[in-house]
């Protein structure tokens, strides 16, 4: 509800209700009526009012918000939804609307689409307000990790590391993120619990930067859960940034453990890009392209494995298709600069690279391609 | 004449393998055993006569070896509370630093760089960068470049920086050759600076096949690299592009990247030889320092003949758009189109490789 109120102030600055007040209208009248009983908090009264009131003027935004935010806060989801959808046609850029659609459409269940509002509603400023942040990036990372892009989760779930006391949603989320898992919490079998919850655990201390004492949590998890699947992987992925070559050792380990692991390839076939081992790459890249080929980042390693190993043509081809499917990802667009750049296109070169110079003064760090 | 180049041959290996007992070496350690350049000299003579003395050639010197620290046998600074001294007796030198009250001190066992150079300690197993670094503009020791935001509350902490694993990889990979192998740093194998083997991988091979009169096995010519694969190539060890990128390095402490700032440029172009790091730098000999000796470089491009030669015609065929002259000048053109940029904290500055058309007043890019 604090979510609510905090976006809910700045629309009541600029309601047209007040403005009613001296040339009352039936509109206007089922206006004061809605603002009157939302006071009081007779939530029921109010949505139905200010339902009547959008039925009588479609065009007024402030109505449609009302009736969304209202509806949201009795749990009331799809007609929430649909008032904010409204709402968004006839303001585009609200970012707390967008938002709040987008916790909507997590309640029930439409994850793809929320995951866009969530992130469209955060690019518009809706978490301009710490608290308001955490809540959104809590969802967003949920849904990342629901929707297959696990990496992508653990970076927003960094900014929780530092909470002195995590609550176990959050651990057994991280877990989640951490094991490959696209999972909500809820979701998880109770019998699954404790070990998400370690992992969690472990994942969030590393992230707080207490690295030792994330390497002896680890290290008992592996004694207790040696067959456990991307529990390597996941500790490679935390040690590669500061770390490659440590963090490499633990993706092969987790290439001991389950060898058909496509993101544990990726990640050695990467490792190898960097280190200019392109032959090497590419024989791990191909691997995980067949184990895994609609995984995100597949067609950008291959591609520059590829292109690496001499096969432009074929590496620029991959890395065009991966660029569609993310057109911000700086990687990509650092192999399309190096490709058009060993193809003569110097334009074109030079334009990747400007654009690289773009996406990289909006990221903190590099940590993963 | 070929009789003649073989025993040649012969005996420096010969002569190699006393001073590099490879027989004793595990396989691993023999097959990175590097090949002296005297060796590589019989037949590359040009390129081996000055390389052993340039800056790369020597990016890494032993105890005994460094003329920097036999010509300033006593240097000395105060930083803070701390004083440091770095005191070279013979063929030693020892780095120390004093609160006053205590006193620690290390043997120099690696110095890294010519001009300005940094000093490799070791305690404990752990291998720290000093604290304090030489530097020829100022004619002695200041802080290390990049550890100005260090501020040390002990003497042990104002001794050095310890470096990670990582760092120390890189540190000795690049001033050293067969210093890493296998991701592990392999000081055993380790022979100080740039050498031959350092650039060209595979060069004791190619040698041991020379004698048998097969030279096939001779290392790739990376001269024949496109400009987009030798900026690849140099920027292991000068950075590049991408890896500048990646590290987040705004401002002017990215002007030493010279492949990223090469990069950057608006004339830069990866598959055009006129503008590659080897269309103007000879990495066998110094880098040469006057302006003017460039000048043809740029008019390879710039000139009203800049399409008379054959390599120019070929890359004309890719970039067929003839690049402006300059309405200036057509002499000393790094002058002013590749300026001389101070690197904040080093003491020293570096010629910006990031060639444009530089307006009195402008930032600089990026």
């Amino acid at each position: 509800m604090a979510f609510l109120f905090m976006f809910g102030l700045a629309v009541l600055l600029s309601s047209p209700a007040r403005a009613a007040q001296d040339n009352p209208t039936k509109f206007d009248d089922v206006v004061l009526r809605a603002a009157a009983a939302r006071d009081q908090n007779d939530v029921p009264q109010a949505i139905e009012l200010y339902r009547q009131a959008v039925e009588l003027k479609p065009d007024w935004p402030d109505g449609w918000w009302f009736l969304g935010s209202l509806q949201y806060s009795i749990d009331a989801y799809a007609p929430a939804r649909d008032a904010l959808t409204h709402y968004l046609e006839l303001t585009p850029d609200a970012g707390p609307a967008a938002a709040l659609r987008g916790l909507c459409e997590f309640e029930i269940g439409e994850y793809s689409q929320s995951l866009k509002d969530v992130q469209r509603g955060l690019s518009l400023g809706a978490g301009n307000q710490s608290r308001n942040e955490k809540i959104l990036r809590y969802h967003e990372a949920l849904l990342l990790t629901r929707t297959g892009n696990f990496e992508g989760a653990l970076q927003k779930y960094a900014l929780f590391a530092q909470d002195k006391v995590p609550n176990p949603e959050l651990l057994v989320a991280v877990g989640l993120a951490g094991l490959r898992t696209p999972l909500m919490p809820k979701e998880l079998k109770a019998d699954q619990q404790e070990l998400y919850a370690a992992v969690g655990k472990a994942a969030l201390r590393y992230l707080a930067g207490d690295r030792d004492g994330a390497q002896q949590e680890f290290q008992q998890l592996f004694q207790r859960y040696p067959a456990q699947a991307n529990l390597h992987y996941l500790y490679g992925y935390l040690l590669f940034p500061t770390d490659p070559d440590q963090g490499t050792v633990e993706f092969k380990k987790e290439l001991d453990v389950a060898p058909a692991n496509a993101a544990a390839q990726m990640m050695v076939a990467w490792d190898a890009l960097i280190r200019n081992a392109p032959a090497e790459a590419l024989a791990y890249a191909q691997k995980a392209m067949a184990e895994e080929p609609t995984m995100p980042i597949a067609q950008l390693v291959l591609g520059r494995a590829l292109l690496d190993t001499g096969d432009a043509k074929g590496g620029t081809e991959l890395l065009e298709k991966e660029l569609q499917h993310d057109p911000d990802n700086l990687e990509t667009h650092i192999a399309l600069a190096k490709a058009y750049s060993k193809t003569g296109r110097k334009e074109d070169a030079r334009r990747e690279r400007m654009r690289c110079l773009e996406l990289e003064k909006n990221e903190n760090a590099v940590v993963h391609p | 004449m070929r009789l003649y180049i073989l025993s040649s041959l012969l005996l420096v290996v010969l002569f190699s393998a006393m001073l590099f007992p490879a027989r004793g070496l595990p396989a691993q350690a023999q097959a990175r055993s590097s090949t002296p350049a005297s060796a590589c000299a019989n037949c590359h003579r040009a390129q081996t006569a000055d390389q052993p003395m340039t800056p790369m050639g020597r990016a890494l010197m032993l105890p005994g070896t460094n003329p920097l620290l036999k010509a300033n046998p006593k240097l000395t600074v105060h930083k803070g509370d701390y004083t440091y001294n770095v005191e070279t007796i013979g063929d030693k030198t020892t780095y120390s630093v004093t609160d006053g009250a205590r006193t620690i001190s290390f043997p120099v066992l690696w110095s890294f760089g010519t001009g300005g150079q940094t000093w490799m300690l070791e305690r404990d197993g752990e291998l720290y960068e000093s604290l304090v670094s030489y530097y020829p503009t100022v004619g002695g020791l200041d802080t290390t470049i990049g550890d100005e935001r260090i501020t040390p509350h002990t003497l042990d902490e104002a001794m050095g920086r310890k470096l990670a694993q990582g760092e120390t990889k890189a540190c000795f990979g690049c001033h050293a050759t067969n210093a890493v192998h296998d991701r592990k740093l392999t000081l055993e194998s380790m022979e100080p600076g740039v050498t031959c083997e350092h650039c060209h991988v595979g060069t004791k091979i190619h040698l041991l096949d020379s004698l048998q009169g097969d030279f096939t096995s001779a290392p790739p010519k990376l001269g024949k690299l496109s400009s987009e694969d030798i900026s690849n190539f140099c920027g292991q060890c000068h950075r590049t592009w991408e890896s500048v990128v990646r590290g987040h390095f705004h401002g002017e402490i990215n002007v030493r990247f010279q492949p990223y700032r090469l990069a950057n440029s608006k004339c830069f172009d990866g598959t055009d030889p006129r503008i590659s790091c080897l269309a103007c730098h000879d990495p066998h000999h110094d880098v040469v320092r006057e302006d003017s000796s460039y000048d043809s470089k740029c008019l390879a491009c710039h000139g009203s003949s800049a399409h008379s030669s054959s390599a120019v015609q070929s890359a004309s065929a890719i970039a067929p758009t003839e690049p402006k002259a300059c309405p200036v000048a057509k002499a000393n053109c790094v002058s002013c189109h590749m300026p001389k940029v101070s690197l904040p904290g080093g003491h020293m500055k570096f010629t910006d490789h990031e060639i444009r058309v530089v307006k009195p007043g402008d930032a600089y890019p990026n």
